[in-house]
C-alpha cells in the first residue's frame, strides 16, 4: 500500500510541475534538431540560405542518412539524459525541502526508505516515458524525411544503445537525490549536475573516460566515436552500478538519520 | 493503556531529560514534561526558546542529543512507526504542494496515513475549505493555507495533536473556531493536544496546563486554574533593613526573598495567606515594616518575569 501511494503521489506532483513538461520539450528537441541537420544536408540550397547553420550541419553530421542520424540521436540522448536525470532527480528530492513539505512527509508513520524508492521509481518512469516518446519521434521524423540506408539491424542497434545510455544515466540519478536531501534543496544538486558534466568532458578528453561515470554514458552513446564505445568493459558498468548503489544508500541514510530542521 | 487513556489517566506524551545541541548551542536543555491523555497542554515561550525544536523531537524529525520521547508509552527512538501513527501535526508554517489542489494535498496525505477516503471531505468541511477544494494550494491566502495545514493534522482522527503555532495567519474568527474545535476534540473525543504558541491569550483560553520554556529549559508549569486566578503567590514588602529582613524570613518562615521593584523592597514568593506571618517575622527581627502588599500577576507578567522580557 505504501509504495503505490508514494508513486501515485509523486507522479501527480511531477505531472503538475512545469519542469516535467519543459524537460520533455527539451528532450523532444534533440530528434527535431537532428532531422533539421539531415534536411539541410539533404538540400544544400536550403543550407546555403541558412548560412552558419548549414556549415555547422556539415561539420557535425557529414551525410544525410540513417546511420548519421542515429549517431546524432544516440549522442544527444546520452548527454541530455544525464543532464535531465540530474535536474529531475534534484527536483524530485529537493522540492520537499525548498517547498517546506519534507517535515510533513518525514513525520508520517511511513518507513522513510519508501520515499527514496518511490521517488527513484518515479524518476525511472518519467525517463522511460521520455525515452519512448524520443525514440518514436526520432523514427517518425527520419521516416518522414525519407533518409536512405535504413536497415532493421541498424534500428535495433540504435534503439538498444539509446535504451542502454538512458538506463546508465538513470543509475547516476540517486547521487543528486542524496545531494538534494543533504543540502535541503534543489539548487546544490543542479549545480553538482553541471560540475559532473564538465568533469565528464575533461575525463573523456584525457583518456580516463571509461572510469568516470559521467564520461561512460556519453562514450557509450558514441560521443567519442564508435570505437571508444567498444573499449568500455565490465569495469565501466560496475563503476556506474557502484555510483547508483552508493547514491541510493547515502540518500536512505541521510533521510533516515539526518535532522530535519527545515 | 486504552482504558487508562479513556479515563484520562494515561500519559500521552512524555519527555525525559530531552536535550538538543546544535554544535555549541544548546537549543533544548534537559527538558522533562508529561502530557496527560486528553488534556490540552500549552507550550509557551519566546521566539527561539526551543518550542519548535522540542516539537520536531516529538515528531522524530530531529534526533535528541540526550533524553527520550515516549508517545502513548512507547519510546519513539525504538518504535517511531507506532508512536507517529497516533499523531496529527502541524509544524511551523503550513506547507503544501503549491501545484496541487487542496483536495489533492489532503488526498495524498490520507493515502499515506491509510485513513478512510471520506475523511478528506470531513476535514475540508471542518476547516471551511469547501469553496477552495479545487483551488491550487499555491493560490490560497495565508489563513487558508493554515487551515489546510490544520485539516491535514486532523486527517485520520489522531489521538494526539501536536500543533506548532496553529493560530498563525488566521483571522480572529478563525482563531475562535480553531479554539472551539480543539476544545471539542479534547472534551468529546479525549484527543490530547500539545500546542505551542507565543500568544499568551490564546494559550490561557485553551490550555489545561501551561509549560513555559525559556532558553531551552522548562522554567514553570502551571495549570489553568492558577492561570485563571490571575494572581501569583507573591508578596512585596518595603523594610528598613533588607538583609536583616531577608535573614529573618528565611530563618523563621523558611521563605526566600529577592529584590523587589523599588528601593528597599523585597519580593517574597509564598502563599498570600502568609502576609501576617511575614509582617510578624520582620517586626520581631527589629526591622521597620514600611509597606506590605500582595503582588497581582497575570499570565503575561508571569511569562515576562520568567523569560526576562520587559512587560
Amino acid at each position: 500500500m505504501t509504495l503505490p501511494a508514494i508513486v501515485s503521489m509523486e507522479l501527480l506532483k511531477l505531472k503538475r510541475s512545469r519542469i516535467t513538461w519543459l524537460s520533455m520539450l527539451g528532450f523532444a528537441l534533440i530528434p527535431l534538431f537532428g532531422i533539421l541537420f539531415m534536411a539541410i544536408l539533404k538540400d544544400p540550397a536550403m543550407g546555403r540560405k541558412l548560412g552558419l547553420l548549414a556549415t555547422k550541419a556539415r561539420w557535425t553530421a557529414g551525410s544525410a542518412d540513417w546511420p548519421t542520424y542515429f549517431s546524432m540521436i544516440q549522442q544527444g540522448a546520452a548527454v541530455a539524459g544525464m543532464i535531465l536525470v540530474g535536474i529531475v532527480g534534484s527536483y524530485v528530492f529537493g522540492r520537499e525541502y525548498t517547498e517546506g513539505t519534507a517535515k510533513n512527509l518525514l513525520a508520517l508513520p511511513v518507513r522513510r526508505f519508501w520515499f527514496v524508492i518511490g521517488k527513484t521509481a518515479v524518476v525511472c518512469i518519467w525517463l522511460a516515458s521520455m525515452t519512448l516518446v524520443f525514440l518514436l519521434e526520432a523514427f517518425v521524423l527520419g521516416g518522414v524525411l525519407g533518409l536512405p540506408l535504413y536497415s532493421r539491424d541498424l534500428a535495433v542497434h540504435s534503439t538498444e544503445t539509446v535504451l542502454a545510455t538512458m538506463g546508465l544515466a538513470l543509475l547516476l540519478g540517486p547521487v543528486f537525490g542524496w545531494i538534494a536531501v543533504a543540502s535541503k534543496g534543489y539548487l546544490a544538486p543542479i549545480g553538482a549536475t553541471i560540475v559532473a558534466m564538465l568533469l565528464g568532458t575533461i575525463f573523456g578528453a584525457t583518456g580516463w573516460g571509461k572510469w568516470f561515470p559521467w564520461s561512460i554514458v556519453p562514450i557509450l552513446g558514441g560521443a567519442a566515436g564508435p570505437d571508444a564505445a567498444k573499449e568500455l568493459g565490465a569495469g565501466s558498468f560496475i563503476v556506474v552500478v557502484i555510483v547508483f548503489v552508493a547514491g541510493t544508500i547515502c540518500t536512505m541514510i541521510q533521510i533516515e538519520k539526518a535532522d530535519n530542521t527545515q | 493503556m486504552g482504558n487508562d487513556l479513556a479515563a484520562g489517566r494515561g500519559t500521552a506524551i512524555e519527555l525525559t531529560g530531552l536535550t538538543k545541541d546544535y554544535g555549541k548551542v544548546r537549543a533544548v536543555h534537559d527538558l522533562t514534561l508529561r502530557v496527560r491523555a486528553g488534556e490540552i497542554y500549552g507550550f509557551l515561550g519566546r521566539n527561539g526558546a526551543g518550542k519548535t525544536t522540542t516539537i520536531r523531537m516529538i515528531l522524530g524529525l530531529i534526533t535528541p542529543s540526550a533524553g527520550r520521547v515516549s508517545i502513548l508509552g512507547r519510546e519513539l527512538r525504538k518504535d517511531r512507526f507506532a508512536g507517529l501513527s497516533s499523531i496529527g501535526y502541524l509544524v511551523e508554517s503550513a506547507a503544501a504542494y503549491p501545484n496541487l489542489t487542496v483536495r489533492e494535498n489532503l488526498e495524498i496525505h490520507r493515502r499515506l496515513l491509510g485513513a478512510p477516503p471520506d475523511t478528506v471531505e470531513e476535514v475540508i468541511a471542518s476547516q471551511h475549505l469547501g469553496a477552495y477544494r479545487d483551488r491550487r494550494a499555491g493560490r490560497l491566502s495565508l489563513g487558508n493555507k493554515q487551515r489546510l495545514g490544520l485539516a491535514r493534522a486532523f486527517l485520520g482522527s489522531p489521538r494526539i495533536l501536536v500543533l506548532d503555532e496553529p493560530a498563525n495567519g488566521l483571522d480572529p474568527a478563525g482563531i475562535v473556531e480553531i479554539r472551539e474545535l480543539l476544545l471539542r476534540l479534547s472534551r468529546d473525543r479525549g484527543v490530547t493536544v500539545f500546542l505551542s504558541s507565543h500568544i499568551l491569550g490564546e494559550i490561557s483560553l485553551l490550555a489545561d496546563r501551561i509549560g513555559i520554556i525559556h532558553q531551552g529549559r522548562l522554567v514553570e508549569e502551571i495549570d489553568s486554574a492558577q492561570a485563571a486566578r490571575a494572581s501569583s503567590s507573591e508578596i512585596e514588602i518595603a523594610v528598613s533593613d533588607l538583609a536583616r529582613a531577608a535573614r529573618a524570613l528565611a530563618a523563621d518562615l523558611g521563605l526566600s526573598a529577592v529584590a523587589g521593584a523599588g528601593p528597599g523592597s523585597l519580593r517574597v514568593v509564598c502563599d498570600q495567606a502568609r502576609a501576617a506571618d511575614i509582617a510578624r517575622a520582620v517586626v520581631a527581627a527589629g526591622v521597620d515594616l514600611l509597606r506590605l502588599c500582595p503582588v497581582s500577576e497575570d499570565l503575561e507578567l508571569r511569562f515576562c518575569r520568567l523569560t526576562g522580557a520587559s512587560s
